[in-house]
């Protein structure tokens, strides 16, 4: 069952968030709420759509970051996708590729879950 | 990427960093939201998923969190810092890893735990310290460079100032708040012995209890319906207050007569606006008027006024203003020598004595305002509660209207 909302989708066991511009600023804490919410609500998948978003800076990886702290230790399922390039080179400069895996859509971040390919996030 | 363009992608995306976080400092945002912005700037940088700023307090003697992310700390968990310590801070002022240089903080093991705390930031401007930037560990895992160690200095750097900033606007509003204390508290017992001196004139008179206190309404209610500025009315609201402080200097007995008054005694009792003056011109007032006003509201526009026999032209508006409301309460109230006239009686005697006693200039106002108070055009009439008859709207727009269609 799909349910969308602006700012998630949730697709079975498995929830969507859609990060926009408002990562790069304060105000994108709310997705890090949002992601503590399903996490409270028992989810333990969830997929970070970055399609609508441009580049991202310190503030918006210190979200992410936020993020997979939470999920890190074996505590659920992280996977990105939709990565511009170049936002693609910022992660794996910072080193945060290494435990995410990327996809280029939300489906196929779903596909890989169901195929139950992805390795646990943990902080090697 | 290659290790070359690995580097320059690294080094694009930490001044980015920079400069966002200048950016930051400068903009006219609240401060605790240029604080947040900052520390998640810093933490994004490197990246690391636990970090805080915090401001040293002198007083305690310890840093308190202003923001943190990814820490669960009270507000009461400060990180002690004796003076020594701090004086080694200045002097240092760089970051220090505590895996190899935790002596500064060897007795608050407990507290960076709680702050998960890997590298400590000192913010320094001016030789004063004025608060820390606390990292963990970076969430890659790898170990803190020199070169990140220098690229959070530099970020310290902009964020101490921002700190001291905030700190010099605090004390500003705090000396603000005790001078305005200071100055609310002066100035209520400046009106509270103005108030004072008004009832001691009036006491001095059996028959005139209230009659600077009503004086200043009527004076304060004219200026406000001819539109005068506020300092202009607070100076009438004042000068009528202290209008009569001359009688102080008149015998009791002279102003309480009940009788026609000798000519010795009209020479005395009309002395008092000239003594008046002369007690008010030594008194400092924010308003030059008030002075002014005691020795000119016996003044006539026909020039057969005391003291000064000043013609219309020169007697200033505020002293226009004092006569009418002087002699409108004198006629409204019982005297010894004669009982109150009714309000009609009153707007007679001064149609009848316009241009010759009283200015038309004043005059006009102050039935228009009286006419406003019993159509209950106004939301806080001043004069109609002040007589001691009940005026029919009817019968003053009668008595008014006439004279203002004139």
């Amino acid at each position: 069952m799909k349910k969308k909302n602006r700012n998630f989708m949730e697709m079975e066991d498995c929830v969507v968030l859609f990060a926009d511009e408002y990562l790069n600023d304060v105000e994108g804490e709310k997705l890090e709420e949002l992601c503590d919410a399903f996490l409270m609500k028992g989810v333990k998948k969830l997929i970070i759509d970055f399609s609508d978003t441009g580049l991202i800076n310190s503030v918006g990886i210190s979200i992410l970051v936020g993020i997979m702290d939470k999920l890190k230790g074996g505590k659920g399922v992280l996977l990105f996708s939709g990565l511009k390039k170049v936002n693609h080179d910022i992660f794996n400069m910072l080193g945060l590729t290494k435990n995410v895996p990327v996809c280029k859509t939300p489906q196929e971040a779903l596909k890989m879950i169901e195929g139950g390919s992805p390795r646990k996030l943990t902080v090697q | 990427m290659v290790n070359e363009e690995f580097k320059l992608e690294r080094l694009i995306f930490n001044l980015n960093a920079l400069a966002e976080l200048g950016e930051e400092i400068t903009s006219q945002k609240d401060f605790q939201r240029v604080v947040k912005s900052s520390l998640f700037l810093v933490m994004g940088t490197f990246p690391c998923s636990k970090g805080a700023i915090l401001r040293y307090d002198y007083g305690k003697r310890a840093a308190y969190p202003i923001v943190s992310k990814g820490i669960s700390c009270d507000a009461d968990a400060g990180i002690a810092l004796p003076a020594e310590a701090v004086s080694e801070m200045v002097r240092h002022n760089s970051p220090i890893d505590l895996k190899s240089e935790g002596g500064f903080f060897s007795s608050e093991t407990e507290v960076l735990e709680k702050f998960g705390a890997r590298i400590i930031a000192p913010l320094v401007v001016k030789d004063e310290l004025m608060g820390l930037i606390s990292l963990n560990e970076k969430f890659s895992g790898e170990e803190f460079t020199p070169y990140d160690l220098k690229l959070l200095s530099a970020m310290a750097k902009h964020i101490a100032v921002s700190l001291h900033s905030n700190s010099l606007l605090r004390k500003l509003v705090h000396k603000y708040s005790e001078n305005k204390g200071l100055y609310d508290g002066l100035r209520s017992i400046y009106y509270n012995t103005i108030h004072a001196f008004a009832a001691a004139i009036d006491a001095k008179d059996a028959y005139t209890n209230g009659h600077s206190h009503r004086v200043s309404a009527y004076c304060t209610a004219v200026a406000k319906e001819m539109g005068l500025r506020d300092d202009d009315i607070e100076s009438i609201r004042i000068g009528g207050l202290l209008h009569d402080i001359g009688k102080l200097a008149v015998d009791k007995i002279i102003i309480n007569k009940a009788t026609t008054l000798t000519l010795t005694e009209h020479i005395e009792i009309n002395t008092h606006p000239v003594v008046g003056y002369e007690i008010l011109s030594k008194i400092k007032f924010p308003w030059r008027a008030v002075a002014v006003m005691a020795r000119s509201h016996h003044e006539r526009p026909d020039g057969c006024g005391y003291p000064d026999g000043l013609k219309i032209t020169d007697i200033p508006l505020e002293a226009r203003i004092m006569s009418l409301a002087d002699a409108f309460d004198a006629m409204t109230t019982d005297r010894p020598y004669r009982p109150r006239l009714s309000f009609e009686e009153a707007v007679y005697e001064i149609k009848n004595n316009l241009d010759l006693q009283f200015c038309s200039d004043v005059v006009r106002p102050f039935f228009s305002l009286i006419r406003k108070e019993v159509k209950k055009e106004v939301e806080h009439p001043c004069v109609t509660p002040l007589l001691k008859e009940h005026l029919d709207p009817g019968d003053v727009t009668r008595l008014v209207s006439n004279f203002l269609a004139s």
